[in-house]
Protein backbone atom coordinates (compact mmCIF):
# COMPACT_ATOMS: atom_id res chain seq x y z
CA UNK A 1 0.00 0.00 0.00
CA UNK A 2 3.09 2.71 1.06
CA UNK A 3 4.45 2.11 -2.72
CA UNK A 4 1.28 2.50 -4.00
CA UNK A 5 0.49 5.80 -2.63
CA UNK A 6 4.15 6.95 -3.24
CA UNK A 7 3.30 5.92 -7.02
CA UNK A 8 0.22 7.88 -6.59
CA UNK A 9 2.53 11.14 -4.94
CA UNK A 10 5.44 10.61 -7.69
CA UNK A 11 2.54 10.61 -10.60
CA UNK A 12 0.93 14.02 -8.85
CA UNK A 13 4.48 15.39 -8.36
CA UNK A 14 5.64 14.25 -12.16
CA UNK A 15 2.09 15.73 -13.46
CA UNK A 16 3.02 19.20 -11.61
CA UNK A 17 6.24 19.25 -12.69
CA UNK A 18 5.15 19.17 -16.25
CA UNK A 19 2.85 21.44 -15.98
CA UNK A 20 2.74 25.07 -17.20
CA UNK A 21 4.57 27.41 -14.90
CA UNK A 22 2.58 29.99 -13.18
CA UNK A 23 5.82 32.05 -12.59
CA UNK A 24 5.18 34.28 -16.34
CA UNK A 25 8.81 35.43 -17.15
CA UNK A 26 10.28 32.15 -17.57
CA UNK A 27 9.99 28.76 -17.38
CA UNK A 28 11.61 26.97 -13.95
CA UNK A 29 13.40 24.67 -15.97
CA UNK A 30 15.14 27.07 -18.30
CA UNK A 31 17.09 27.91 -15.33
CA UNK A 32 16.55 25.70 -12.42
CA UNK A 33 17.11 21.86 -11.48
CA UNK A 34 13.34 21.19 -11.17
CA UNK A 35 14.14 17.56 -10.02
CA UNK A 36 16.21 18.75 -7.29
CA UNK A 37 15.37 20.38 -4.09
CA UNK A 38 17.35 21.93 -1.55
CA UNK A 39 16.36 22.71 2.28
CA UNK A 40 18.69 24.47 4.60
CA UNK A 41 18.80 26.73 7.16
CA UNK A 42 19.93 30.52 6.59
CA UNK A 43 20.08 33.77 7.06
CA UNK A 44 18.19 36.52 4.69
CA UNK A 45 20.19 38.71 3.12
CA UNK A 46 18.02 40.61 1.19
CA UNK A 47 13.98 40.39 0.73
CA UNK A 48 13.63 42.90 -2.73
CA UNK A 49 10.20 43.14 -3.67
CA UNK A 50 10.55 43.47 -7.30
CA UNK A 51 9.69 42.76 -10.93
CA UNK A 52 9.62 40.11 -12.68
CA UNK A 53 10.32 37.68 -9.77
CA UNK A 54 10.60 39.37 -5.39
CA UNK A 55 14.40 38.48 -4.80
CA UNK A 56 15.15 36.79 -2.15
CA UNK A 57 18.94 36.65 -0.63
CA UNK A 58 20.01 34.10 1.53
CA UNK A 59 23.59 32.51 3.33
CA UNK A 60 23.65 29.13 5.10
CA UNK A 61 24.01 29.52 8.35
CA UNK A 62 26.71 26.52 8.86
CA UNK A 63 28.87 28.17 6.47
CA UNK A 64 28.16 31.69 5.77
CA UNK A 65 30.16 31.70 2.48
CA UNK A 66 27.43 29.28 0.93
CA UNK A 67 25.08 32.39 -0.86
CA UNK A 68 22.53 32.10 -3.36
CA UNK A 69 20.16 34.68 -5.06
CA UNK A 70 16.35 32.84 -4.92
CA UNK A 71 13.71 34.12 -7.05
CA UNK A 72 9.90 33.80 -6.12
CA UNK A 73 6.85 34.26 -8.12
CA UNK A 74 5.50 38.19 -8.98
CA UNK A 75 3.79 39.88 -6.39
CA UNK A 76 0.17 39.97 -7.82
CA UNK A 77 1.00 35.65 -7.90
CA UNK A 78 2.40 35.38 -4.29
CA UNK A 79 0.02 37.55 -2.45
CA UNK A 80 -2.88 35.07 -2.89
CA UNK A 81 -0.11 32.74 -1.13
CA UNK A 82 0.00 35.14 1.89
CA UNK A 83 3.30 37.22 1.19
CA UNK A 84 3.82 40.33 1.62
CA UNK A 85 6.68 42.95 1.33
CA UNK A 86 7.30 42.32 4.77
CA UNK A 87 7.28 38.90 4.96
CA UNK A 88 10.91 38.49 5.23
CA UNK A 89 13.86 40.91 6.37
CA UNK A 90 17.78 40.68 6.11
CA UNK A 91 18.52 38.79 9.57
CA UNK A 92 15.67 36.14 9.70
CA UNK A 93 17.05 32.99 10.49
CA UNK A 94 14.88 30.71 8.38
CA UNK A 95 14.41 27.18 6.62
CA UNK A 96 14.17 27.35 2.95
CA UNK A 97 13.45 24.78 0.30
CA UNK A 98 14.36 25.25 -3.67
CA UNK A 99 15.24 24.30 -6.94
CA UNK A 100 19.15 25.11 -7.32
CA UNK A 101 20.63 27.17 -10.40
CA UNK A 102 21.23 24.98 -13.39
CA UNK A 103 25.00 25.14 -14.50
CA UNK A 104 26.18 25.66 -10.92
CA UNK A 105 24.90 28.96 -11.19
CA UNK A 106 24.43 30.26 -7.24
CA UNK A 107 20.49 31.29 -8.17
CA UNK A 108 17.43 29.17 -7.22
CA UNK A 109 13.71 28.96 -6.94
CA UNK A 110 12.51 29.58 -3.84
CA UNK A 111 9.51 26.47 -3.00
CA UNK A 112 8.69 26.95 0.40
CA UNK A 113 10.03 29.11 3.95
CA UNK A 114 9.36 28.06 7.27
CA UNK A 115 9.56 31.09 10.04
CA UNK A 116 11.13 30.97 13.30
CA UNK A 117 7.24 30.58 14.53
CA UNK A 118 6.74 27.05 12.29
CA UNK A 119 4.54 29.55 9.56
CA UNK A 120 5.12 28.17 6.08
CA UNK A 121 5.09 30.39 3.43
CA UNK A 122 4.70 28.49 -0.39
CA UNK A 123 6.15 30.18 -3.34
CA UNK B 1 -35.16 91.51 -36.79
CA UNK B 2 -31.95 90.62 -35.20
CA UNK B 3 -29.52 87.68 -35.40
CA UNK B 4 -30.05 86.86 -31.79
CA UNK B 5 -33.93 87.60 -31.68
CA UNK B 6 -34.22 84.61 -34.60
CA UNK B 7 -32.22 82.29 -32.12
CA UNK B 8 -34.16 83.18 -29.21
CA UNK B 9 -37.49 82.36 -31.35
CA UNK B 10 -36.24 79.28 -32.44
CA UNK B 11 -34.87 77.70 -28.74
CA UNK B 12 -38.44 78.86 -28.09
CA UNK B 13 -40.05 76.75 -30.36
CA UNK B 14 -37.59 73.78 -29.85
CA UNK B 15 -38.26 74.22 -25.94
CA UNK B 16 -42.26 74.48 -26.57
CA UNK B 17 -41.68 71.11 -28.57
CA UNK B 18 -39.71 68.76 -26.21
CA UNK B 19 -42.51 70.56 -23.03
CA UNK B 20 -45.21 69.52 -25.20
CA UNK B 21 -44.50 65.49 -24.67
CA UNK B 22 -46.28 64.91 -28.31
CA UNK B 23 -43.24 62.78 -29.56
CA UNK B 24 -42.67 59.30 -28.39
CA UNK B 25 -40.21 58.17 -26.04
CA UNK B 26 -37.09 56.23 -27.67
CA UNK B 27 -37.60 52.75 -26.94
CA UNK B 28 -35.08 51.79 -24.13
CA UNK B 29 -32.19 49.46 -25.62
CA UNK B 30 -31.98 45.58 -24.86
CA UNK B 31 -30.15 44.34 -21.75
CA UNK B 32 -27.31 43.00 -22.67
CA UNK B 33 -25.79 40.03 -21.02
CA UNK B 34 -23.17 40.27 -17.88
CA UNK B 35 -19.93 39.09 -18.92
CA UNK B 36 -18.35 41.49 -16.26
CA UNK B 37 -16.43 40.46 -13.58
CA UNK B 38 -12.90 39.45 -12.58
CA UNK B 39 -11.46 36.20 -14.43
CA UNK B 40 -8.82 34.01 -14.52
CA UNK B 41 -6.88 31.29 -16.74
CA UNK B 42 -7.33 28.19 -14.58
CA UNK B 43 -4.50 26.44 -16.26
CA UNK B 44 -2.12 29.46 -14.32
CA UNK B 45 -1.11 30.60 -17.81
CA UNK B 46 1.75 29.12 -20.27
CA UNK B 47 -1.10 26.86 -21.98
CA UNK B 48 -0.50 26.79 -25.92
CA UNK B 49 -2.90 28.34 -28.33
CA UNK B 50 -4.20 24.91 -30.58
CA UNK B 51 -7.46 23.92 -32.71
CA UNK B 52 -9.86 21.37 -30.52
CA UNK B 53 -8.79 19.04 -33.26
CA UNK B 54 -6.03 18.34 -35.35
CA UNK B 55 -2.64 20.43 -35.68
CA UNK B 56 -2.65 24.22 -36.43
CA UNK B 57 -2.65 24.89 -40.43
CA UNK B 58 0.93 26.59 -40.42
CA UNK B 59 1.89 28.09 -43.70
CA UNK B 60 5.54 27.32 -45.01
CA UNK B 61 6.37 31.10 -43.40
CA UNK B 62 4.32 29.96 -40.31
CA UNK B 63 6.07 26.84 -39.49
CA UNK B 64 9.68 28.46 -40.04
CA UNK B 65 8.62 30.90 -37.40
CA UNK B 66 7.09 28.21 -34.91
CA UNK B 67 10.36 26.03 -35.11
CA UNK B 68 12.64 29.12 -34.76
CA UNK B 69 10.78 30.66 -31.42
CA UNK B 70 12.85 30.18 -28.55
CA UNK B 71 10.35 30.10 -25.87
CA UNK B 72 11.38 30.70 -22.00
CA UNK B 73 9.63 27.57 -21.28
CA UNK B 74 11.72 25.05 -22.98
CA UNK B 75 14.99 26.85 -23.48
CA UNK B 76 17.97 28.33 -22.16
CA UNK B 77 16.79 31.56 -21.06
CA UNK B 78 19.96 33.16 -21.78
CA UNK B 79 18.76 32.51 -25.14
CA UNK B 80 15.04 33.27 -25.53
CA UNK B 81 13.50 34.93 -28.82
CA UNK B 82 9.99 35.63 -26.18
CA UNK B 83 9.93 39.61 -27.21
CA UNK B 84 7.49 39.95 -24.31
CA UNK B 85 11.03 38.97 -22.63
CA UNK B 86 13.78 40.05 -24.58
CA UNK B 87 12.55 43.40 -25.23
CA UNK B 88 9.45 44.02 -22.61
CA UNK B 89 6.90 44.20 -25.34
CA UNK B 90 3.61 44.33 -24.78
CA UNK B 91 2.77 40.47 -24.49
CA UNK B 92 0.10 41.03 -27.04
CA UNK B 93 -3.46 39.25 -27.46
CA UNK B 94 -4.43 36.82 -26.82
CA UNK B 95 -1.74 35.69 -25.26
CA UNK B 96 -2.30 39.08 -22.35
CA UNK B 97 -6.00 37.31 -21.43
CA UNK B 98 -3.99 33.85 -20.89
CA UNK B 99 -1.33 35.57 -18.41
CA UNK B 100 -1.60 33.68 -14.68
CA UNK B 101 -2.63 37.12 -13.47
CA UNK B 102 -5.95 38.24 -13.49
CA UNK B 103 -7.94 40.41 -15.79
CA UNK B 104 -11.48 42.70 -15.35
CA UNK B 105 -14.00 42.70 -17.76
CA UNK B 106 -15.81 46.01 -17.56
CA UNK B 107 -18.87 46.97 -19.67
CA UNK B 108 -20.04 50.41 -20.58
CA UNK B 109 -22.68 51.43 -23.50
CA UNK B 110 -20.14 52.11 -26.15
CA UNK B 111 -17.21 49.68 -24.37
CA UNK B 112 -16.51 46.38 -23.13
CA UNK B 113 -12.90 46.96 -21.84
CA UNK B 114 -10.34 44.24 -20.86
CA UNK B 115 -8.18 45.53 -18.21
CA UNK B 116 -5.16 43.37 -17.45
CA UNK B 117 -3.46 42.82 -14.15
CA UNK B 118 -0.16 42.18 -16.07
CA UNK B 119 1.71 45.29 -17.27
CA UNK B 120 -1.52 47.47 -16.68
CA UNK B 121 -2.32 46.78 -20.14
CA UNK B 122 -5.94 47.12 -21.36
CA UNK B 123 -7.97 46.38 -24.46
CA UNK B 124 -10.99 48.29 -25.60
CA UNK B 125 -13.96 46.35 -28.34
CA UNK B 126 -16.38 49.62 -29.24
CA UNK B 127 -20.04 47.85 -29.65
CA UNK B 128 -21.93 48.46 -32.44
CA UNK B 129 -19.67 50.33 -34.14
CA UNK B 130 -17.32 49.91 -37.72
CA UNK B 131 -13.64 49.57 -37.85
CA UNK B 132 -11.56 51.99 -38.39
CA UNK B 133 -9.87 51.16 -41.87
CA UNK B 134 -7.24 53.67 -41.42
CA UNK B 135 -5.92 53.08 -38.16
CA UNK B 136 -2.02 52.34 -37.63
CA UNK B 137 -1.42 48.58 -36.13
CA UNK B 138 -1.52 48.37 -32.63
CA UNK B 139 -0.46 46.05 -30.26
CA UNK B 140 -3.84 44.91 -29.17
CA UNK B 141 -5.60 45.47 -32.71
CA UNK B 142 -8.42 47.73 -33.57
CA UNK B 143 -11.55 45.50 -32.15
CA UNK B 144 -15.51 45.82 -32.70
CA UNK B 145 -18.03 43.92 -31.31
CA UNK B 146 -21.91 43.24 -31.45
CA UNK B 147 -24.23 41.23 -28.90
CA UNK B 148 -25.22 37.77 -30.67
CA UNK B 149 -27.61 36.82 -27.98
CA UNK B 150 -25.82 35.59 -25.30
CA UNK B 151 -22.42 36.11 -26.90
CA UNK B 152 -19.95 39.04 -27.42
CA UNK B 153 -18.83 38.43 -30.95
CA UNK B 154 -15.58 40.81 -31.38
CA UNK B 155 -13.85 41.31 -35.06
CA UNK B 156 -10.45 42.31 -34.88
CA UNK B 157 -7.52 43.55 -37.61
CA UNK B 158 -4.41 45.85 -37.31
CA UNK B 159 -2.27 43.78 -34.98
CA UNK B 160 1.42 44.91 -35.10
CA UNK B 161 2.70 41.51 -36.22
CA UNK B 162 6.09 41.60 -33.76
CA UNK B 163 3.98 40.05 -30.90
CA UNK B 164 3.40 36.34 -30.32
CA UNK B 165 -0.44 35.01 -29.65
CA UNK B 166 1.02 32.69 -27.16
CA UNK B 167 3.78 32.36 -24.61
CA UNK B 168 5.45 29.20 -27.00
CA UNK B 169 6.02 31.17 -29.50
CA UNK B 170 2.87 31.12 -32.08
CA UNK B 171 3.53 33.82 -34.47
CA UNK B 172 1.02 36.06 -36.67
CA UNK B 173 1.34 38.66 -39.45
CA UNK B 174 -0.12 41.70 -39.40
CA UNK B 175 -2.68 39.99 -42.10
CA UNK B 176 -4.25 38.43 -38.58
CA UNK B 177 -8.10 39.19 -38.25
CA UNK B 178 -9.29 37.30 -35.02
CA UNK B 179 -12.99 36.63 -34.30
CA UNK B 180 -13.58 36.07 -31.32
CA UNK B 181 -17.18 34.48 -28.98
CA UNK B 182 -17.57 35.48 -25.40
CA UNK B 183 -20.16 33.69 -23.74
CA UNK B 184 -21.01 33.63 -20.30
CA UNK B 185 -22.28 30.11 -18.43
CA UNK B 186 -22.02 31.49 -14.10
CA UNK B 187 -18.57 31.52 -12.93
CA UNK B 188 -16.96 30.55 -16.63
CA UNK B 189 -16.56 32.56 -19.33
CA UNK B 190 -16.13 30.66 -22.62
CA UNK B 191 -13.99 32.63 -25.86
CA UNK B 192 -13.39 30.94 -28.48
CA UNK B 193 -11.03 32.16 -30.65
CA UNK B 194 -10.61 32.55 -34.36
CA UNK B 195 -7.26 32.68 -36.17
CA UNK B 196 -7.62 33.93 -39.69
CA UNK B 197 -4.29 35.19 -41.16
CA UNK B 198 -3.35 34.00 -44.50
CA UNK B 199 0.35 34.55 -43.95
CA UNK B 200 0.69 32.14 -40.99
CA UNK B 201 -1.44 29.60 -41.59
CA UNK B 202 -3.54 28.22 -44.48
CA UNK B 203 -6.82 28.62 -43.31
CA UNK B 204 -8.54 29.67 -40.19
CA UNK B 205 -8.54 27.73 -36.74
CA UNK B 206 -10.35 28.13 -33.76
CA UNK B 207 -8.84 27.44 -30.35
CA UNK B 208 -10.90 27.56 -27.02
CA UNK B 209 -10.17 29.13 -23.70
CA UNK B 210 -12.09 29.07 -20.50
CA UNK B 211 -11.80 31.04 -17.54
CA UNK B 212 -12.90 31.08 -13.92
CA UNK B 213 -14.18 34.16 -12.23
CA UNK B 214 -12.32 35.32 -9.18
CA UNK B 215 -13.15 37.37 -6.38
CA UNK B 216 -13.51 40.92 -7.37
CA UNK B 217 -10.20 42.44 -5.64
CA UNK B 218 -7.64 45.16 -6.37
CA UNK B 219 -5.44 45.05 -9.29
CA UNK B 220 -1.93 45.36 -8.19
CA UNK B 221 0.64 47.32 -10.00
CA UNK B 222 3.05 44.70 -12.13
CA UNK B 223 4.79 46.86 -14.83
CA UNK B 224 7.58 44.95 -16.61
CA UNK B 225 10.30 47.44 -17.81
CA UNK B 226 13.55 46.94 -19.46
CA UNK B 227 15.50 47.29 -16.17
CA UNK B 228 13.67 44.82 -14.69
CA UNK B 229 14.75 42.57 -17.36
CA UNK B 230 18.14 43.92 -17.23
CA UNK B 231 18.21 43.47 -14.08
CA UNK B 232 17.11 40.48 -13.44
CA UNK B 233 19.85 39.26 -16.16
CA UNK B 234 22.24 40.62 -14.30
CA UNK B 235 21.20 39.20 -10.78
CA UNK B 236 20.61 35.38 -12.23
CA UNK B 237 22.58 35.07 -15.23
CA UNK B 238 25.77 37.22 -14.53
CA UNK B 239 25.03 38.44 -17.65
CA UNK B 240 26.20 42.91 -16.78
CA UNK B 241 23.49 45.41 -18.43
CA UNK B 242 24.74 48.06 -20.95
CA UNK B 243 22.83 50.76 -19.13
CA UNK B 244 22.29 52.12 -15.97
CA UNK B 245 19.09 49.99 -14.60
CA UNK B 246 16.64 51.92 -12.56
CA UNK B 247 14.30 50.99 -9.84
Amino acid sequence: MRTHVSSILAGIVGVLLLSPSPRAHHGAASLYDVNKETTIKVTITEFTWTNPHVEVGIASVEDKSQRWLLELGSPPNIVNRGWTAKSLKPGDVVTVTFNPGLRGMRIGRLLKVVLPDGKELTA
Amino acid sequence: MSAHVVILAIAGLVAAGCAGGSASPAPAPAPRPDISGTWHNPLGGGNRLRPAEGDIPFTPWGAEQMKAARPTFTNDFRETTDPAVLYADPNGYPRIMMHPMKFKLVQTDDYVYQLFEYNQNWRQIAVDQAHAPDDPPTWYGNAVGKWDGDTLVVDTTGFKASTWLDSRGLPHTDQLRLIERFRRDGDTLAVEVTFDDPGAFTKPWTAQLTFERVEDGMMIETIFTISDELRFRERFLGIPSPIPIRR
